[in-house]
């Protein structure tokens, strides 16, 4: 039968994100002579940093079987307070704080969801709006900017380089790689798989579910504080709703590379390549000259032909049961 | 939040205060798309209740959608209740808000839309519109263009949110203006920044790579500008690269100042709400409006930059 998949069917589904990933890599290499080159790697690796940051510690909460649709508005939050104290008590001070606040958000959301276990979709769209009114309370309304933008050292996180590589995708990297041997060879790593995959079974094997999902939460603020870093010195100010709607590309990031939505499954790494993919199609169709709605489309269109693979690579066949 | 607002719900008793109120004072409501989002619709309160409260003859009640539709329909239909003289609504959606002005139409209560106009099935039911006229901004921005220029170059161009009605008038304005006054400025692309620093900076990051030679940037704000500067500052290309913008933001400014910005569009939320308030009052009293009511945008460039006042946005 057609939609029955062979004994290999599923690894090679398994693996469609990398295939489609190289096949549009190859596509924007023929269709563009500026696609490939040093360059312009170099800026979409930079430009990804920041959406790439946020998608691990949401990887994580994915992992543990929750949602986090909050980390849009929270780099609202972290960037605007940062680059507003900034100016007010100095960067070296303004950092800490920014983190602190943001770790406090993150156990809002950790406490809800992890100890009071309420639904995360609920609880996360809930912060969402939440987090973002308290920016608008705190700021006023106003946009905030760095005043002296040349002499401080605040813009190394965004505009400067460390060994040459600028210093986004350093920090990027280093962060995905210490995030993929946490999930990989540590036993909490393991836990939030456990926790994800079968909540019941985790808490009869004497895993402390509770605090696994919390603990998930304060990951997620922590990779937001790191972003607002990133994202606000290299914009050296920031709006009130700057983050909004970057909850969704991380999510589809996340998606992208595999990580089920139903927990308990997923990588750290190939959330890096969906990452990498999503920025890589809006450069390239853009360096090809095509208008945004053509960006959309074909974004979106990979990112459910990728749930589908997702799935049909679980069932082991591409179509459902009942068709 | 020292706001001086005042929130009359529908039903108390205002039918007594209506009738109460006596015949030299106004009483104008106003509903609002989402006070707070950005500095633009923060000042403009502001402004509004400062001239409402300078005027003894008007009584204001201020109201804010939160860019709720739903929400923005119900004030509407609780100003019509509460039988002020006359509405003022910045829409949160031209096309939805179409039958709530109607019924406020039917009820005889005037309606001012101010900021961004209603849709063209709704222009019968309002007694004005008063705002800035984005046609006319990005033919200003086409015509700086030219200017700086001397005539020929290559330039990009960064919107606004797609399907936004100020990003596609701003662009219409500058596309028709430019190919009319310079047809050898060439428009290389044609990409969105989403009103979103950070967005058109990645935008210009690409057109950078794309292309050998940039001459120009036109940008549908300064926000957005300004993060076009800087993709262009770090690759080392700004030099002599003409950056033109829309709505004068503070950053945009400071940046002309410096003179890595050569102009933009001047638009201040306080005349705005000014203009608004006092076209209602003029609809109240009696006087010939006009439909379309624009308050005057000026042209802002490092030249004349002295005689404006830094945007408090």
């Amino acid at each position: 039968m057609l939609d029955r998949l062979k004994a290999g069917g599923p690894a090679i589904a398994r693996q469609g994100i990398l295939v489609a990933f190289i096949v549009f890599m190859i596509a924007f290499t023929i269709m563009s002579d500026r696609f490939m080159t040093a360059d312009n790697l170099m800026s979409v690796f930079r430009q990804s940093a920041i959406i790439g940051v946020m998608a691990l510690g949401v990887t994580i909460v994915v992992i543990g079987g929750n949602l986090d649709l909050s980390v849009g508005s929270m780099l609202s939050f972290a960037t605007v307070l940062v680059v507003d104290l900034h100016d007010k008590i100095g960067p070296e001070l303004a950092i800490p704080v920014m983190f602190l606040a943001t770790l406090c958000l993150g156990a809002v959301n950790g406490f809800l969801v992890g100890i009071l276990r309420l639904n995360s979709l609920i609880v996360t769209l809930g912060m969402l709006s939440v987090i973002q009114g308290l920016v608008l309370i705190y700021s006023g309304g106003q946009n905030v900017d760095i005043v002296d933008q040349q002499g401080t050292w605040f813009a190394l996180f965004g505009r400067g380089a460390i060994f040459g590589i600028a210093t986004p995708i350093v920090m990027f990297g280093l962060m995905a790689l210490v995030f993929h041997v946490i999930m990989t060879t540590m036993p909490f790593g393991r836990r939030v798989y456990a926790v994800g995959g079968n909540p019941t079974a985790s808490v009869f094997s004497g895993i402390p579910r509770s605090r696994v999902v919390f603990t998930t939460y304060l990951i997620s603020a922590l990779c937001v504080g790191v972003a607002a870093v990133m994202l606000g010195s290299r914009v050296m100010g920031s709006q009130n709703n700057v983050g909004q709607g970057y909850e969704l590309q991380v999510l589809a990031a996340v998606i992208l590379g595999g990580t089920s939505l139903l927990g308990g499954a997923g990588s750290v790494l190939r959330t890096v390549l969906g990452v990498l993919m999503l920025a890589f199609i809006q450069n390239g169709l853009i360096l090809m000259g095509q208008p945004y709605y053509t960006q959309w489309l074909v974004t979106w269109a990979v990112i459910i032909v990728a749930v589908w693979l997702d799935v049909a690579a679980k069932r082991g066949r591409l179509l459902s049961p009942i068709a | 939040m020292t706001k001086t607002m005042r929130f009359l719900l529908a039903g108390c008793g205002t039918l007594a205060m209506a009738t109460a109120a006596s015949a030299d004072t106004v009483r104008i409501g106003i509903t609002q798309n989402n006070v707070g989002i950005d500095s633009y619709q923060t000042t403009y309160e502001q402004a509004f209740i400062a001239a409402a409260d300078a005027n003894p003859d008007v009584d204001v009640i201020v109201l804010d959608a939160g860019g709720d539709v739903a929400r923005q329909i119900s004030q509407m239909q609780d100003l019509i209740q509460q039988q002020v003289d006359a509405i003022i609504v910045w829409p949160t959606d031209g096309q939805a808000l179409v039958p709530a002005v109607r019924n406020a139409h039917r009820e005889g209560i005037p309606v001012i839309v101010t900021n961004s106009n209603i849709a063209e099935a709704g222009l019968d039911f309002i007694a004005a519109f008063s705002g800035p006229n984005n046609i006319q901004q990005g033919i200003y921005s086409a015509e700086m263009m030219c200017e700086a220029l001397g005539g020929e170059g290559e330039i990009v161009q960064i919107t606004g949110m797609p399907g936004y009605t100020t990003a596609i008038e701003r662009q219409q304005g500058f596309d028709d203006r430019l190919a009319e006054l310079c047809p050898d400025v060439v428009q290389l692309d044609i990409q969105p920044g989403d009103w979103n620093r950070e967005r058109a900076q990645r935008t210009m990051e690409t057109f950078l790579t794309r292309f050998d030679n940039i001459d120009g940037v036109y940008s549908g704000d300064d926000n957005m500008g300004v993060g076009a500067l800087n993709a262009a500052l770090a690759a080392g290309r700004a030099e002599g690269m003409v950056f033109i913008g829309a709505t004068n933001f503070a950053v945009g400014y400071d940046a002309m100042e410096r003179g890595e910005y050569w102009g933009s569009v001047y638009q201040s939320p306080v005349d705005d709400a000014e203009a608004a308030l006092q076209t209602a009052l003029d609809v109240l009293a009696g006087e010939d409006v006009p439909k379309l009511n624009y308050f005057d945008t000026p042209k802002i460039t490092q030249d004349n930059m002295a005689e404006f006042d830094r945007p408090v946005f």
